[in-house]
């Protein structure tokens, strides 16, 4: 593929530093959690290797992932959505319509046949042969087979590619079904959340292009560096949990002062993503910050669990009414390793709501 | 006799699928025929849920115009307890709000509808180069800088939201955020910012000079920024007189506050502003592929039809108001409030009218939330609880940037009995009714101009494109 120019060269001629360039390698490497020594590595790959070409497709969705993505922090993340990997094809955003969009994906999957990473927002509806999403006249799950035959991997986008989302909630009217049921031959990387960080978008990304391999998965395929922590263990407000102090009601007095939002629904003790580390809108803040629960967003099914404002199990055995003393030593056990605070709170939740066996029985 | 058939679509740069068919003759569109391709039961999947959980559920409707629709669950919540917000919590929500819909403006300006104006087509005339280099799709000087720009003004949404899209912080009661003083003086030094890209980029001018306008005339004469690259693409291009809309406009009032709302509540016609009675909409289901009658949002259902049925051609229902097609968007809250400039405009209810209301909406907008962010009071409570609601009926009416949005809800032993929702794009790209009245774009199309080779006629898309259709929240 000699032919086509290196990430380097795209981000020349949009003009981009030296400097910034060499800063984006750096904090790509910090993202990725890799140390200061891969930050080179990053750039000669960057500098030598082809541009890995991408066609970015939309099912049925609500483009919040696309929102989420043109919204990163470091400036140049932007020109990663706008230039770098110049997104060969993505309904977004593009300059073409109606026939020649339709061209131009198709010469796209001509030209890099096999070589290719099809990200895909969004999922097709299965009920009435797909009829409740239709794009160019045929339904969407045509279009994602043909740019799924000659893909070198898939990225699946946001709770909807990788799990359904709320548009798969019962009694999930279209028939909503998550991308890796409909495509098995292929692989395929889930970057759930609704929508998924932008920090985490264009770190998988980045790390893709950079390495030319899929990052390390988890069992639910989702990339480990950003999937692997509980947003629970590494909440600012987690102290206030191992104390003991919650918020009993909106804006009450505890609120103000911070406390824990377990009792309001919170689901960050089962909940696996990167929202209390890198948080959102550009480091800002995340829902747990402005007062609310998290709802789970990134978690398999986290649609149909009940009420968001239910409170997630019962955790009273773990002592929060005795003294600090119980509660620490209680906590301390369940946080020991992250496994076995993730088994524990897996076999809290079986017992708890038997609606979710299954599931719970694959994560303990 | 119509010459040809176009099916025009997918669309791309409007948020979600659309596809437009169109009867040709002479060399214009006879009619038109506005398809939303794109249904997932939202109103389906409420039915039986803990009514809160519609806080969370209806906001992933759109990704563009999440906020919006938080605020009308909100408020519909809080309607059918017979609850209202505390008033810092009411001023927390409209600038959350306010901030999406300012944001919205800009991106449709700079990502999806100037953009057009950049292609190869237009080459030879003499505003061609400028447009080339400000506004070609994801490579324009105006689209990196509007994005950088939009991306630091959502750090407001993250200060009050927690996140952006999809904020949670919204509720009956209120907001679950209380901004203490700092996070007031980010807020302030943040729009600050906002007004610094909208001053040199969009207007070259000081906003409140912009929204001072009152004639079309002065308009005409504007110089400065982007904004006046458009009114000289417009002038040669003759946007003035393509893309007319019903004139008839809704507003079902923006940002409601205690002392009411930011923009006003009302409807206007014949040249008139009046009171906006929402018990006189309907949905009418004869053009689109749903079972049922013509009902009110509170008898409505949501039931697809899985044969497709002809002459039904599209999942978007047809509202209509007392009977009657209305236009809603910036140009229509603009005009429903009496801005003299939008006055001006309503009689011609075209593209560039349209746009020209969203320029002056965003001008608008920053002003009003520099009041309100300054209003905002620490010490103040920002959540007065709502009750648990067992049994209620109530709606909430809010402007998303696109128009007037609703949801009415129903709530039986503590469940959801009743969802319906009718988001802006419904009114505007809504197919025909049982009379065969064509929905606002589909009039709109007709007469525009179709040259002989023309496979996606430019003229049709900035005709759709002034709407700024989003066709995720059109069906939902």
């Amino acid at each position: 593929m000699s032919q086509i120019e290196t990430f380097y060269d795209v981000m020349r001629r949009q003009g981009i530093t030296r400097r910034s360039f060499m800063k984006y390698c750096s904090l790509t490497a910090s993202a990725l959690g890799l140390g200061p020594a891969f930050v080179p590595k990053i750039a000669h790959a960057m500098e030598t290797k082809p541009r890995t070409p991408v066609i970015w497709v939309h099912g049925l969705e609500c483009t919040c992932c696309s929102e989420s993505f043109i919204r990163s922090a470091h400036p140049l993340a932007k020109d990663v959505v706008l230039s770098m990997i110049s997104l060969d094809y993505d309904d977004t955003l593009m300059a073409a319509a109606g026939h020649a969009a339709e061209e131009a994906m198709r010469d796209t999957i001509e030209k890099y046949k096999g070589n290719y990473i099809l990200a895909v927002e969004g999922n097709p509806p299965l009920n009435e042969d797909g009829m409740f999403c239709i794009s160019g006249g045929k339904p969407f799950v045509e279009k994602l087979k043909y740019a799924a035959k000659d893909a070198k991997a898939i990225i699946s986008w946001g709770a909807c590619a990788s799990y359904g989302c709320v548009q798969a909630a019962k009694p999930n009217p279209t028939r909503a079904t998550p991308v890796h049921k409909v495509i098995t031959d292929k692989p395929i990387i889930k970057v759930p959340g609704c929508p998924p960080i932008a920090e985490v978008m264009t770190g998988v990304i980045t790390y893709m292009l950079t390495f030319d391999r899929l990052p390390e998965l988890d069992r639910q395929g989702r990339p480990a560096m950003f999937y692997g922590q509980r947003i629970h263990d590494k909440c600012y407000r987690r102290p206030h949990f191992d104390a003991g102090q919650f918020v009993e009601e909106w804006d009450d007095e505890n609120a103000r002062k911070g406390y824990c939002l377990y009792k309001m629904g919170c689901k960050g003790p089962t909940t696996y993503n990167a929202c209390s580390t890198v948080r959102w809108n550009e480091g800002t803040s995340f829902p747990i910050q402005s007062g609310h629960g998290c709802i789970g967003c990134s978690e398999d099914g986290f649609w149909d669990q009940g009420s968001f404002y239910n409170r997630v199990t019962d955790l009273t055995q773990f002592g929060v009414e005795k003294n600090a003393d119980q509660v620490g030593l209680a906590a301390a056990g369940v946080v020991g390793t992250g496994i076995a605070a993730h088994a524990a709170i897996s076999a809290l939740k079986s017992a708890q709501r038997k609606t979710q066996d299954t599931r719970s029985r694959e994560e303990a | 006799m119509t010459d040809r058939q176009l099916l025009v679509g997918p669309f791309n740069r409007v948020e979600g699928d659309l596809e437009i068919r169109l009867d040709i003759r002479d060399g214009q569109v006879a009619a038109a025929y506005a398809n939303s391709p794109l249904f997932r039961g939202f109103e389906m999947m409420l039915l039986g849920k803990d009514p809160r959980d519609a806080l969370t559920l209806t906001p992933r409707i759109c990704g563009i115009c999440s906020v919006s629709q938080s605020a009308a669950a909100a408020l519909a919540l809080g309607a059918a307890g017979g609850h209202a917000m505390a008033p810092q919590g009411a001023l927390a929500a409209a600038i959350l709000h306010g901030v999406e819909n300012l944001a919205d403006h800009v991106t449709h300006f700079n990502l999806f509808f100037m953009p057009d104006f950049a292609r190869p087509a237009y080459a030879g005339r003499a505003w061609h180069d400028r447009a080339v280099a400000r506004f070609t799709a994801m490579e324009g000087s105006a689209a990196r800088v509007t994005a950088e720009a939009r991306a630091r003004l959502m750090h407001i949404s993250g200060l009050l939201g927690g996140k952006w899209p999809h904020t949670l912080a919204i509720q009956p009661g209120g907001v679950t955020k209380t901004p203490d003083a700092r996070d007031r003086v980010r807020i302030l030094a943040t729009l600050r910012a906002f007004r610094r890209y909208l001053e040199e980029a969009l207007f070259d001018a000081p906003v409140e000079a912009f929204a001072a306008l009152e004639t079309v005339d002065q308009l005409d004469a504007w110089e400065g920024g982007d904004a006046a690259l458009f009114f000289r693409i417009a002038r040669d291009l003759g946007l003035e007189k393509i893309g007319q809309g019903p004139r008839r406009y809704m507003s079902f009032g923006a940002y409601p506050l205690p002392d009411g709302p930011g923009f006003s509540r009302g409807l206007w016609q014949n040249g008139a502003t009046g009171p906006v009675d929402p018990a006189l909409i309907v949905e009418d289901l004869s053009h689109a592929w749903m079972l049922g009658d013509t009902a009110h949002p509170t008898q409505g259902a949501t039931v697809p039809d899985e044969d497709m049925r002809d002459p039904a051609y599209s999942w978007c229902k047809a509202p209509r108001l007392g009977g009657a097609v209305v236009e809603v968007g910036a140009l229509a809250r603009q005009v429903v409030d009496g801005h003299p400039l939008a006055l001006a405009l309503a009689a011609e209810g075209s593209v560039r009218a349209r746009i020209a209301g969203r320029l002056l909406e965003i001008a608008r907008t920053q002003i009003l939330l520099e009041g309100w962010a300054a209003a905002l009071d620490p010490e103040a409570r920002f959540m007065d609880p709502a009750p648990t609601l067992r049994d209620g009926q109530g709606a909430g009416l809010v402007e998303a940037a696109r128009g007037s949005l609703g949801h009415w809800l129903r709530v039986e032993k503590g469940r959801i009995a009743g969802y319906q929702i009718i988001a802006p794009t419904t009114w505007n790209f809504s197919p025909r009714d049982a009379g065969g009245t064509p929905g606002p774009v589909e009039a709109a199309l007709v007469g525009a101009k179709v040259g002989a080779g023309e496979e996606t006629p430019l003229s049709v898309q900035h005709i759709v494109r002034s709407f700024d259709p989003c066709m995720v929240c059109t069906v939902h």
